[in-house]
């Protein structure tokens, strides 16, 4: 059975299309099941084959249908074979064709070309003939530019050309013509020399340009710009000699004797634009352009010479490095007493070298965009990188630059003593006027810094005007704020008012600390009241000078924009940015120190004060029936004299203070007051009419409050307001339509703690009523 | 400055002798770039690259000085400012190795009494030109409390690290007194302490 099974199974594998069983298989057959089982099979294989039968004798129609069409084309398919050879035929014709054609087409360009050469060839034969003969009688007449001219045609031929022409028929003749020409060449080359150095040495103006101009045509570039360079420094050197003499020589008492060194270098580096001007077109006519860096190289040397003598002259005469030395030794804080310069001696120096590093800058400068105008005629962006490289190299690292850049090192020391010790003299020199806000040294201190920084700004020199933003900053936080915040460590003094209400145990107390702090009671110079002011101007002027480092900042920014308009580099934009912000943060610590301040006033001078005129609340039954509540009506007896109290307590802070310290003052006091407000509330006990009495104190506080301040105060007093709402309630359940869901706008400060506690204030509730609630 | 986007703000000076390779390495910090035949630097020059710490931005602000003697006035006035300077030295210039304590000097007049000071010995891949053993920068750095690193801004090796350790130590410093230092922004909450050249990766 299994045999027989397994047999199947591999036979129906084998042969799909036949039947799965053999004859042989059925033959051999002999169990009625066996047989029966194949039987079946077979009958379902003869179905199968039926229907696969039907489907092939469905599709005859389909594929006659489809004969039908074939047979049909079958002429057409004739016709297009007949076109698609013919097309071809038309094809391979029109091919020949245009191949003959430009193939002679071809032919005649190679004649043209070839023809072209020969007129070219013929034309550089005829004009080397004719250069020979013109260089003969030019260089005979002494007309250099005609002779310069004809060699100049001579170098520009091909120099192959006239080599194939020596091999020719006429080899000879053109070989002699062109010894001729070398000779010619040379001659010109060593006669023009001679002429352009001597015209050098008389200083013959047109003469060197005539000659000048004819070196470009002989391929003596170089040699040309050299010895015009030579000439024209020669001038300058002269003409910077006589400035120099001058300079020195001069009457002292002149009006221009301050700066006459700087208006020295500004004459030689004006003559020297001058020049470049002048000679640019000339330059860039005969020798093409990018030669001009060629030329100023020359030039800048004698500059770098001349530049030198004057800065020399200068340090000289104006003592420039000893005067530094001294500035060194005083800065250097040695406790030897060294021998110190006055500051305003300092003033014209100090202004004479910015304004000589702001020439240097402005001539820089220019030679920067003249140079780089010339190179980009010149050349194409390729070479473009590397010749502005050499550009900025010689510009940068010139003896000129460096120079400059050694009179600045020593310029800002210099600026900073100048700065540090105006500023110490002006807060020496502090004095205040009675009405005035603030003292002299507030103004005093922002015009010299300001003076400082302008003064570097002057000087063109963006790394002088960060370091001296730099120092300023420093000078500002540190050294002036000290002052400031030593003013304001002395404290503000008790007033009498206040000694005698705290005692006379406080008040010797108060006397002994001032003592050991050294004070100026102890001293007996400043009377209270001049502690007073000058405590109060401190404040002002911490607040003003906050102000000053703002609009410090926004000035010099404006500054800044306008006198580099010309396009630093971004780089140094944001160095100035960084300095600047710098600058700007200090303004925020003079806040801060006002903060502290106007803290330490409120605590010192308003606290104690207000304190007792609070406590006094206590004094006051608030447990009362409708008699006292009518006289209360009828006789205020707290809150009016609170409010009298505290406008007479702040009305000297309001004279003595700038308007937006007396609002920070008034309400660090509203907060003070309303804190002690609340302890004070939670010490009484009040009638359903004294809280009524109290709802009614509190809203005249607040009214008089909000008129006293531009700051919003009704959050400050949003817990008392909460607290009146619930002493004045009629039940304690009352507070049910207030509290959790039905609370509506209103925004509890109080926690249930709270309420409860203030609830049971009220005499009338009961705690058991108090405790049952549920908040 | 505090709608910038970042947690640290600080200010990194690289001082030192001329030529030692300040430029190179803050261009190749900031740029990834090792320019050669760089000229010397005139007065200062400034960088910014922002580099993300354990998840906080912290913007360096680097300032490239001049070596030269005659910008050292500019220069001296950024000290008081900076963060951290980078005392910088050339590993093959015995010369530039002997200024290092007259720096030291100007840092003690000039910069802030909490400034962070690193000593940088650059241009190792020129090991064979040597001039300044290892150790005795080491023992000079501990005996002035330095941490000492050793650079090649060419080889861009210990480039990274050297800033980002910095700046890992500047933070930790920032943490530890914010209320001194005005230039960090606040920070909500105590850190875990970083433990320092050891902490660092760009996330």
């Amino acid at each position: 059975m299994a045999d027989s099974g397994g047999l199947m199974s591999v036979k129906r594998c084998d042969s799909l299309n036949s039947s799965s069983v053999s004859m042989e298989t059925i033959t051999a057959l002999t169990e009625l099941e066996d047989l029966e089982r194949v039987y079946q099979q077979l009958c379902s294989e003869e179905k199968d084959v039926e229907v696969a039968l039907d489907k092939l004798v469905d599709q005859q129609g389909l594929i006659n249908t489809k004969m039908m069409t074939l047979q049909r084309m079958g002429p057409n398919l004739q016709l297009i074979e007949g076109d698609a050879s013919q097309l071809s035929g038309m094809i391979t014709f029109t091919c020949n064709l245009a191949e003959n054609v430009s193939r002679k087409v071809r032919q005649l360009d190679l004649a043209k070309t070839r023809l072209y050469k020969v007129i070219q060839r013929a034309d550089d034969i005829l004009d080397l003939k004719f250069c020979v003969d013109g260089v003969q009688t030019s260089l005979r007449d002494e007309d250099y530019e005609q002779a310069a001219a004809h060699i100049h045609r001579y170098l520009s031929l091909d120099q192959s050309v006239i080599e194939l022409s020596r091999q020719g028929e006429e080899g000879g003749s053109v070989d002699a013509s062109l010894l001729m020409l070398q000779e010619a060449e040379q001659k010109l080359k060593v006669v023009v020399a001679e002429r352009l150095d001597a015209a050098v040495a008389a200083v013959d103006l047109v003469q060197v340009e005539r000659f000048f101009k004819i070196f470009p045509l002989l391929g003596l570039h170089e040699q040309g710009l050299a010895r015009f360079g030579q000439y024209l420094c020669s001038q300058l050197a002269s003409k910077a000699g006589e400035n120099l003499l001058l300079a020195t020589g001069g009457d002292v008492n002149e009006k221009r004797a301050p700066l006459v060194f700087a208006e020295t270098l500004t004459l030689l580096l004006e003559g020297i634009a001058r020049v470049v001007e002048t000679q640019q077109p000339i330059v860039e006519t005969y020798y093409g352009p990018g030669h001009l860096y060629t030329l100023i190289i020359h030039l800048q040397q004698e500059c770098d010479r001349q530049a030198q003598k004057i800065v020399d002259k200068f340090i000289q005469q104006r003592d420039y490095h000893s005067k530094f030395q001294v500035v060194q030794n005083s800065m250097m804080k040695s406790p030897v007493p060294t021998e110190r310069i006055e500051p305003r001696e300092l003033d014209p120096v100090l202004m004479e070298v910015t304004l000589m590093n702001a020439r240097a800058e402005l001539y820089l400068r220019f030679l920067r965009r003249r140079m780089m105008a010339d190179l980009e005629v010149g050349d194409a962006q390729s070479t473009t990188q590397e010749h502005q490289q050499n550009v900025e190299k010689l510009l940068k690292h010139c003896l000129l630059s460096t120079t400059m850049q050694e009179l600045i090192g020593y310029y800002i020391p210099m600026e900073e003593y100048y700065m540090r010790e105006s500023v110490n003299k002006a807060v020496a020199m502090d004095s205040h006027e009675k009405g005035q806000l603030t003292s002299s040294m507030a103004d005093d201190c922002f015009y010299i810094v300001k003076k400082c920084i302008s003064r570097a700004l002057s000087s063109a020199n963006i790394d002088c005007l960060c370091a001296m933003i730099n120092h300023s900053t420093s000078a500002l936080e540190s050294d002036f704020r000290e002052v400031l915040y030593n003013k304001l460590r002395q404290g503000y003094p008790a007033t009498t008012l206040q000694d005698f209400q705290r005692g006379v145990s406080s008040a010797v107390s108060l006397m002994q600390s001032s003592l050991q702090q050294g004070k100026f009671n102890a001293l007996g110079i400043e009377s209270t009241e001049d502690a007073k002011a000058a405590f109060l101007v401190t404040l002002n002027n911490a607040e003003v000078c906050s102000e000053n480092i703002t609009t410090l900042k926004r000035n010099l920014e404006n500054d800044c924009s306008k006198l580099f308009t010309q396009g630093p580099a971004s780089g140094d934009r944001a160095k100035i940015d960084s300095c600047l912000s710098d600058l700007v943060n200090t303004s925020s610590k003079f806040k801060d120190l006002l903060q502290e301040g106007l803290t330490e006033l409120n605590s010192t001078a308003i606290k104690p004060q207000v304190k007792p005129w609070i406590t006094a609340f206590l004094s006051v039954s608030h447990n009362i029936e409708e008699e006292e509540f009518n006289e209360y009506e009828a006789n205020d007896p707290w809150v009016q004299q609170l409010i009298v109290n505290l406008e007479q307590v702040m009305v000297e802070f309001k004279t003595g203070l700038t308007s937006a310290s007396y609002d920070t003052l008034t309400s660090l006091m509203t907060s003070l007051v309303a804190i002690e407000m609340e302890k004070t509330v939670l010490k009484c006990t009040f009638s359903r009419l004294g809280g009524l009495q109290f709802d009614k104190e509190l809203r005249s506080l607040v009214a008089y409050l909000t008129t006293v301040t531009t700051w919003t105060i009704r959050d400050k007093f949003a817990r008392l307001t909460q607290m009146a709402t619930v002493l004045n309630l009629e039940r304690v359940t009352e507070i049910l339509d207030y509290w959790g869901p039905n609370s509506g706008p209103l925004t509890w400060r109080l926690t249930p703690a709270e309420v409860r506690q203030v609830l049971a204030l009220r005499s009338d509730f009961r705690s058991e009523d108090i405790k049952r609630l549920r908040l | 400055m505090s709608m910038e986007d970042y947690d640290y703000l600080f200010k990194i000076v690289l001082i030192g002798n001329a030529g030692v390779g300040k430029t190179c390495l803050v261009r190749r910090f900031t740029q990834g770039l090792f320019p050669p035949g760089q000229g010397a630097t005139i007065g200062v020059d400034f960088m910014i690259k922002t580099v993300e710490i354990k998840g906080q931005k912290v913007k360096l602000q680097i300032w490239d000085t001049a070596g030269q003697e005659r910008f050292r006035s500019i220069t001296q006035s950024y000290y008081r400012s900076a963060n951290a300077l980078i005392l910088t030295y050339d590993i093959t210039c015995e010369d530039s190795f002997r200024c290092l304590p007259e720096w030291l000097k100007e840092i003690e007049q000039y910069a802030n009494s909490q400034v962070v000071t690193i000593l940088v010995g650059n241009k190792i891949d020129l090991a064979e030109k040597r001039a300044v053993h290892r150790h005795r920068a080491q023992d000079f750095a501990e005996s002035q409390s330095m941490v000492y690193l050793e650079t090649s801004a060419k080889e861009s090796d210990n480039v990274e690290k050297l800033f980002l350790d910095l700046a890992c130590e500047l933070i930790r410093e920032a943490k530890q007194n914010k209320l001194d230092n005005s230039d960090a922004a606040p920070m909500l909450g105590e850190g875990k302490s970083i433990s320092y050249l050891s902490c660092c990766s760009i996330n």
